[in-house]
């Protein structure tokens, strides 16, 4: 399917974005599992990091599916001003080893309102193309509804972690978020090859038989 | 903080529970409103373009409706009148002429070739009818006053026009579009308003023509005009809003605010000859 994607699509830029999003997520997992075999309290770090690289690759697609005005154009600074506010947080407030739930949950916000601005850019917009059959749609709607499910718990973690019944319901709802999120994805994805295809069959040229047909005649 | 007062009351798992079917109904929530105000809207957009594709058919089907009716006139003309005329013409000139008198033959002679000239100029007015020679000739003020002067010399209304910027004269097809507007406007007013006079007034700004037609007449306004254009009745009217479509032109029914005079004010781009 990866690869059907990438080679298909080759030139749209979003769908690039979310397949390496899905590529990091996947390799995320596999390392958090492998440090939390040995028991490494190096994991918090890897979450930090997949928090701000989760949100950089967020805000290109975001940045590729807007349509041009102020919003767009802001989206750089919106970036770079996260980029900062997770710098100063991690040296100058948080401790050591410890849930990022002040960045998580800025991501959270900045992820709600840009969301909330391309579904209001919808909206408004004249297309008459229904808004669910397209792949943007369903990309926007797997991260609102992923960040809306873990709003509270990032918020939470850094100080309830050490509770054993919140540790129970942070990996319930954790999972539960992140394979609503793979659904919607996958949802996506086959709105996209849906697409693909009906363009790939729309774009072959029914020439074949009339020039058979006219070398027979000749 | 907040959190922090729940927590004692409800336990943590509550608050976590609550708050995030919270955030997640909130976020379905959004979701449907958003898929639901797009269909309804793209529902609306439909009907609005139905609506519009119904009343360009209805444009189309006067336009056909016109040209047949046109067709049969010129029809009639040359089966009714010209048909007839060559008929009788054809007598004069049978096989037995050549064994009639001298002057039996020249009488007969005379008297089809007098059919013949008739019917010359019975077709030529049928030409006429259909393209008036005054207009591609000479232009439209030209064919607008040839018109005037027939209406004038009736002695029933009084018709006047006055064009103050044609220097620039329009393309043939838009010429032949605008008057046959007039053309059809003054029709109207003949036959429907009891007016006693009609004045065309021509004039243009910038890259825009404007006409206007004054009567004293009973006239139309722009509701009364914009109903019968989505009538099944009014032909008249329907050729002339799909002209003023082809001109990419608006038009408009009004009446003075003395409520003495009615006016009709064609608004065409201009397009310079080539």
């Amino acid at each position: 399917m990866f690869y059907f994607l990438f080679k298909r699509n080759s030139k749209d830029k979003a769908l690039r974005v979310i397949l390496l999003y899905i590529l990091y997520c996947i390799v995320n997992e596999g390392m958090s599992l492998y440090l939390q075999s040995f028991g490494s309290p190096n994991t918090v770090y890897l979450f930090l990091l997949f928090t701000i690289v989760e949100y950089s690759f967020f805000c290109y697609f975001i940045y590729l599916i807007l349509p041009r005005d102020l919003i767009k154009k802001s989206i750089f600074y919106i970036w770079v001003g996260f980029l900062l506010f997770a710098f100063i947080d991690y040296v100058f407030f948080s401790k050591p080893r410890e849930w990022d739930s002040i960045v998580s949950g800025v991501e959270c916000i900045i992820v709600f309102f840009l969301c909330i601005y391309y579904l209001y850019s919808q909206i408004k917009g004249t297309d008459s193309l229904l808004i669910y059959s397209t792949f943007n749609f369903w990309i926007v709607i797997a991260f609102l509804i992923y960040f809306s499910g873990t709003f509270f718990l990032y918020l939470m973690a850094d100080r309830m972690m050490s509770n054993p019944a919140f540790q129970k319901l942070y990996f319930i709802i954790n999972i539960s978020f992140n394979i609503l999120k793979n659904i919607l994805l996958c949802v996506a994805m086959t709105m996209k090859l849906n697409h693909t295809v009906k363009q790939q069959k729309s774009v072959i040229p029914d020439l074949g038989d009339d020039l058979l047909f006219t070398n027979k005649i000749n | 903080m907040f959190f922090l007062q729940v927590k004692t009351t409800l336990g943590i798992s509550s608050v976590l529970v609550l708050g995030t079917l919270g955030m997640f109904f909130m976020a379905i929530t959004l979701v449907s409103i958003v898929v639901f105000h797009q269909r309804r809207v793209i529902r609306f957009n439909k009907q609005i373009q139905k609506m519009e594709e119904e009343r360009q058919q209805m444009l189309l089907r006067a336009s056909i409706q016109f040209q047949e009716e046109e067709r049969q006139r010129i029809a009639a003309d040359l089966h009714d009148d010209a048909g007839p005329l060559l008929a009788t013409a054809r007598l004069y000139l049978n096989e037995n002429l050549i064994h009639q008198e001298p002057a039996v033959q020249l009488q007969a002679i005379f008297s089809a070739k007098q059919i013949i000239d008739d019917s010359i100029q019975l077709i030529r007015n049928i030409s006429h009818s259909l393209m008036p020679p005054t207009l591609k000739n000479f232009g439209l003020e030209a064919a607008i006053k040839d018109l005037f002067e027939k209406i004038n010399g009736s002695g029933v209304i009084n018709a006047s026009a006055r064009f103050h910027d044609n220097r620039q004269r329009l393309n043939d097809e838009k010429e032949l579009l605008i008057f046959r507007i007039l053309q059809e406007l003054v029709t109207n007013i003949i036959k429907h308003s009891s007016a006693g006079f009609i004045h065309l007034t021509q004039n243009a700004q910038g890259n825009i023509v404007y006409f206007r037609i004054h009567h004293d007449g009973k006239g139309i306004l722009q509701k009364d005009f914009e109903k019968m254009e989505h009538d099944s009745t009014g032909l008249g009217l329907k050729n002339i809003q799909s002209r003023i479509r082809v001109l990419r032109g608006k038009i408009f029914f009004e009446i003075d605010n003395t409520h003495t005079y009615y006016k009709v004010t064609i608004e065409v781009p201009r397009e310079l000859i080539k």
